[in-house]
């Protein structure tokens, strides 16, 4: 009695669900059949935001009303996971059509088959030339690129004019290198006591060291030919110098403020506690938004010494067709869309992002629709785009990272000399290449 | 004379007893109360971040209280997405999930428990193996399994497993089962009831306090579940309110008072529910001691 | 050649079977694929996508030979169950104790304590992030109004997992509601009959109400090492992904998580994912042996 009673109720609830649309079958990546003989093509990106996300849905729309033959649907998926359900997408052979992906490791999924080789549109249409060329090399896998770079970002010295004036320097000249860098830190320390109530500057608060690996010889952790350049003359001096600025203010005091920073909540730079910090053009948006009193100027990095290149760092996104997409072709053409320079620009001015379109960026930062700062803010990031050096992940080494920081960070300690903790990074990275070749 | 003496005797020791308990309780809801604050200060936290405007939340040291009082972010964060839509797929998830784990893992459970059958060790070891295995890397050959059965972008993938049974709630149901005296099982039998009949008739009431709380752990599970959406749902009309809760979260910076206030709302139905449902713990008939 | 067994317990057999053949067939069609595919991927070089050689056992060999993120990380993950797992236990069983009285209010801190375990997910973590943070988060100035002068939790690689496992603390209120489950099971005629031989309170509880709890225990400490041995997303949010600092937050899933998405290596994953089965297993096993010896079933059968 009560077992058909239970198969009865199961039976009713599924015939009550199966009207409901999330108990629809086969929906899913079908050829357009129905009437309209549109293409469908599946659009996923992380923007969900409040902020991003009518921007993108107002490029989607354009397109979709420049042409008659390709509807493009914009999905949100979350950050980070969005790549977890493509990976997934892919293995089951039902992926979507375009989907914003990291640049970085743009070159790895074109050698693991994850996104298509973008070589057969481009001999038709080569646009190749429309993006900064170092975003470009970073797409590449054996010559052949696997995405299409989108956004992208670099890294800018902040400094608070105010509180140069105040300890006797020129507002004007931000440090141009690290000796500068060391000696401003120093005037605008503000102590009080055992805390401060202002710190000059710390180098690791905003970028991380690898960063200043690279900006002292253009070279972090893999040369130009790929080969592991870790322990090197140039990474041991930068390590020691980042001690040497541990070793000024404290375990404690560097801390705080670090956790601060992390949170993302407060900035310290926003108060004026902190007088240069180092960041991406997009932080300035936070500085409109919640610290807009701020008289702060823009920099490039400083250089380790003269001459020796003010090199920052960078990274972004691209468009890429994943493998398997059944509508390679309308993806093509809406990636070409999505990449060019009316949409490009207006992506720019709307999120204040930096845009991989070359001609984009540079009208963006004439733009009138934005203001005096954001204009001066955003030709800094152009500017800046000259000495911005990506660096993707090798594709024999994906994984490196766990290997290197765990040494950096005993150095940065004071647990291990910066010879000791280079060396160790340098041989478990070439043991892993080793395994993986 | 003696008469009065036992009873005033058995009065002091009653009032003995009586003290005694006063004071436990005392102590016991002093214990309570000061934990409860250890717990309730990082919720105070979120209620206070959720509060705040944006500019506020950015400032630093972070405020206790808000100084000004944003009731109206529960109204934009409810606006930011369609969170109306999303609280209906979730619901109809998690109604589904617990009807199928409540019924089924019981089911199952009486089977392991109380009928000796040849292989049960085994495959009662089988049953706790499945959980020792690592989800991620079954993710991708269960996704894929899915899209042969042309189940993504529906939520089968997410209900239809709750009525296969779940080794956690098996195993759970299993050692509450356990606790029945088989005298009980055997008077049923002799009387020439099939083991379904006993299951129904004498498992089910003898175990409701479990059932409520694999029906409160299900519920739990699919309200809160993020990767199942996340990986199977295509379509955002179909979305749930976990996933709905990440367009706070950027790529860059966080949207710290909507977050947060999306995550107290989503929370508050849950609170209730449990608030109301804890009769179905207290209220277990208890056959093998007789109390209520 | 077997015996046959008398009728009615073939038959009770039988109906054995129906019982569990919802188990079996979820089994056969959604677990089990899965999980064969795993295993024998586990000896391949997999990469989802482009490749899947025979590589024998190379994967495990690279594992136990060559990589000491392995060890690392299995470090790590010892360390937060050996104490989480024993710390949430008690406290579980302690909190259960207090709520499974009559005191005012009980519903209200039913509530109030279960309700660590609803809030789930990254918001919790990032949450946490904050309370944590060294310079003014809560955690810190509560400890400040009492003298302590708190550690730099997640910036200490030696107060990483210590913070992990406090977090996991307030959250203990989840096992509470097993505890509670099966306190109501305890018979109140027991309690009566200790009360009269004289048994305080605390005699009760270690000689009644615990040995009655008992199969609940058992089963939460088997559930909690599982799960403790799978200690995954906390430390993903609240190390950005990377388990620093120092690798001690490299667990031993995400030190998998990272093999597997984000160098692509899957196959190396699954190996990683078979060795923790077979330790885990073999855990769990000697708490089965053990179990007789401390679990009080009374219905057991034979």
């Amino acid at each position: 009695m009560f077992k058909r009673r239970a198969i009865l109720l199961i039976a009713a609830l599924f015939l009550l669900l199966s009207g409901c649309a999330g108990f629809k079958t086969g929906a899913v990546n079908q050829k357009a059949s129905d009437g309209d003989e549109k293409v469908k093509v599946d659009f996923w990106t992380f923007w969900g935001s409040e902020i991003r996300r009518p921007v993108v849905e107002k490029i989607v729309e354009d397109f979709n009303k420049s042409q008659d033959k390709i509807e493009v649907t914009h999905t949100f998926v979350p950050w980070g996971d969005i790549w977890t359900k493509e990976l997934a997408a892919i293995a089951a052979n039902s992926p979507p059509d375009v989907v914003i992906n990291d640049i970085n490791a743009t070159a790895l999924r074109g050698k693991k088959n994850q996104a298509m080789n973008l070589s057969q549109f481009l001999e038709k249409d080569d646009i190749s030339g429309d993006f900064y060329p170092e975003l470009w090399e970073a797409t590449l896998y054996e010559g052949d690129s696997y995405g299409i770079p989108f956004n992208t970002d670099t890294r800018i010295l902040y400094y608070n004019k105010d509180a140069f004036e105040e300890v006797g320097l020129d507002p004007e000249k931000p440090p141009t290198t690290w000796e500068e860098l060391e000696e401003y830190a120093a005037k605008l320390d503000k102590k009080d006591g055992n805390t401060y109530d202002r710190i000059g500057f710390y180098p690791l608060w905003g970028i991380q060291s690898d960063v200043w690996m690279l900006n002292a010889d253009g070279v972090n952790y893999f040369d130009s030919e790929g080969e592991v350049s870790i322990d090197t003359d140039a990474n041991r001096d930068t390590l020691d110098w980042l001690v040497k600025w541990r070793e000024i203010y404290g375990e404690n005091t560097i801390n705080a403020y670090q956790a601060q920073i992390d949170s993302q909540q407060g900035n310290p730079f926003f108060n004026g506690k902190l007088g240069m910090f180092i960041n991406t053009p997009t932080f300035y948006t936070q500085i409109r938004d919640y610290a807009p009193d701020l008289n702060f100027g823009v920099a490039k990095l400083p250089e380790r010494t003269e001459g020796s290149g003010h090199t920052s760092w960078g990274g972004g996104f691209v468009a890429e067709i994943p493998e398997g997409s059944k509508n390679a072709e309308e993806a093509w053409e809406f990636i070409k869309y999505l990449t060019g320079a009316e949409a490009q620009e207006y992506w720019a001015v709307k999120n204040f992002d930096n845009v991989a379109n070359i001609e984009a960026a540079e009208n963006a930062a004439k733009s009138d629709e934005m203001s005096e700062t954001d204009r001066m803010v955003y030709q800094m990031a152009v500017d800046n785009m000259d000495e911005t050096l990506l660096t993707p992940v090798p594709v024999n080494a994906p994984d490196f990272t766990n290997l290197i920081n765990p040494e950096i960070d005993a150095v940065l300690l004071g647990k291990k000399s910066s010879e000791e903790g280079l060396k160790a990074a340098q041989a478990a990275v070439e043991k892993l290449i080793e395994k993986n070749k | 004379m003696r008469n009065t003496n036992v009873h005033h005797e058995k009065k002091k020791y009653l009032d003995s007893v009586y003290n005694r308990r006063r004071i436990f309780t005392l102590i016991n809801f002093i214990l309570l109360a000061a934990g409860s604050l250890l717990i309730l200060s990082p919720l105070w936290w979120m209620l206070s971040t959720a509060l705040k405007t944006m500019q506020e939340v950015m400032t630093y040291p972070p405020s206790f209280f808000p100084s000004e009082w944003k009731w109206d972010n529960f109204v934009k964060t409810w606006q930011a997405a369609p969170f109306d839509l999303y609280t209906v797929n979730t619901v109809t998830i998690t109604v589904i999930v617990v009807f199928g784990s409540v019924l089924v893992n019981s089911f199952i459970a009486y089977g392991f428990a109380k009928i000796p059958f040849r292989g049960k060790t085994i495959l009662f070891g089988l049953v706790l193996s499945t959980m020792m295995i690592p989800g991620f890397v079954t993710l991708i050959p269960q996704y894929v399994l899915f899209a042969k059965l042309q189940w993504i972008n529906t939520y089968y993938p997410l209900v239809v497993p709750s009525f296969f049974g779940s080794a956690f709630f098996i195993f759970l149901l299993r050692q509450f089962y356990l606790t029945i005296p088989n005298e009980l099982i055997e008077a049923a039998k002799m009387e020439g009831a099939s083991h379904f009949y006993i299951w129904w008739k004498i498992g089910i009431p003898l175990t409701k306090p479990a059932m409520a709380t694999v029906a409160v752990f299900s519920f739990n599970g699919a309200w809160n579940d993020f990767l199942g959406p996340l990986l199977y749902l295509n379509d955002e009309s179909l979305y749930t309110l976990q996933l709905g809760l990440q367009v706070f979260k950027g790529e860059m910076n966080t949207q710290w008072n909507y977050l947060m206030a999306g995550s107290l709302l989503v929370l508050l139905p849950v609170i209730l529910l449990f608030f109301f449902f804890q009769k179905y713990f207290i209220q277990g008939i208890n056959l093998q001691s007789g109390n209520k | 050649m077997a015996k046959k067994k008398p009728l009615h317990i073939r038959r009770e057999g039988r109906q054995g079977y129906i019982f569990i053949l919802p188990w079996i067939i979820g089994f056969v069609v959604f677990t089990a694929g899965p999980l064969l595919f795993s295993f024998f991927a586990s000896f391949t070089n997999y990469d989802i996508t482009s490749q899947m050689d025979f590589i024998g056992f190379a994967n495990y060999e690279q594992l136990f030979t060559g990589d000491q993120l392995f060890w690392t990380s299995l470090y790590n993950t010892f360390y937060y169950v050996l104490f989480s797992v024993p710390l949430t236990t008690l406290g579980a069983i302690f909190l259960s104790a207090l709520l499974n009285q009559d005191v005012p209010g009980l519903r209200f801190f039913r509530t109030v304590y279960y309700l660590p375990a609803i809030l789930s997910g990254v918001g919790v973590y990032l949450l946490w992030m904050q309370l944590l943070e060294p310079g003014s988060g809560m955690v810190n100035t509560v400890l400040a109004w009492f003298g302590i002068a708190g550690p730099n939790w997640l910036f200490d690689p030696a107060w990483t997992k210590p913070a992990l496992i406090f977090m996991k603390l307030w959250g203990v209120g989840g096992g509470m509601l097993l505890y509670l489950a099966s306190m109501q099971g305890v018979s109140q005629s027991l309690y009566d009959a200790a009360g009269i031989d004289g048994a305080g309170r605390w005699q009760q509880f270690r000689y009644i109400t615990i040995p009655m709890i008992t199969p609940v225990i058992f089963f939460d400490i088997i559930t909690s090492l599982i799960g403790g041995f799978q200690i995954f997303q906390e430390a993903y949010v609240m190390s950005n992904g990377e388990g620093g600092p120092v690798n001690s937050m490299l667990f031993y899933n995400l030190y998998m998580w990272k093999k597997a998405f984000e160098a692509f290596d899957m196959g190396y994953a699954m190996a990683m994912s078979w060795i923790l089965f077979v330790i885990v297993f073999i855990i769990t096993i000697i708490n089965l042996k053990l179990a007789p010896r401390w679990v009080h079933y009374e219905g057991e059968d034979n």
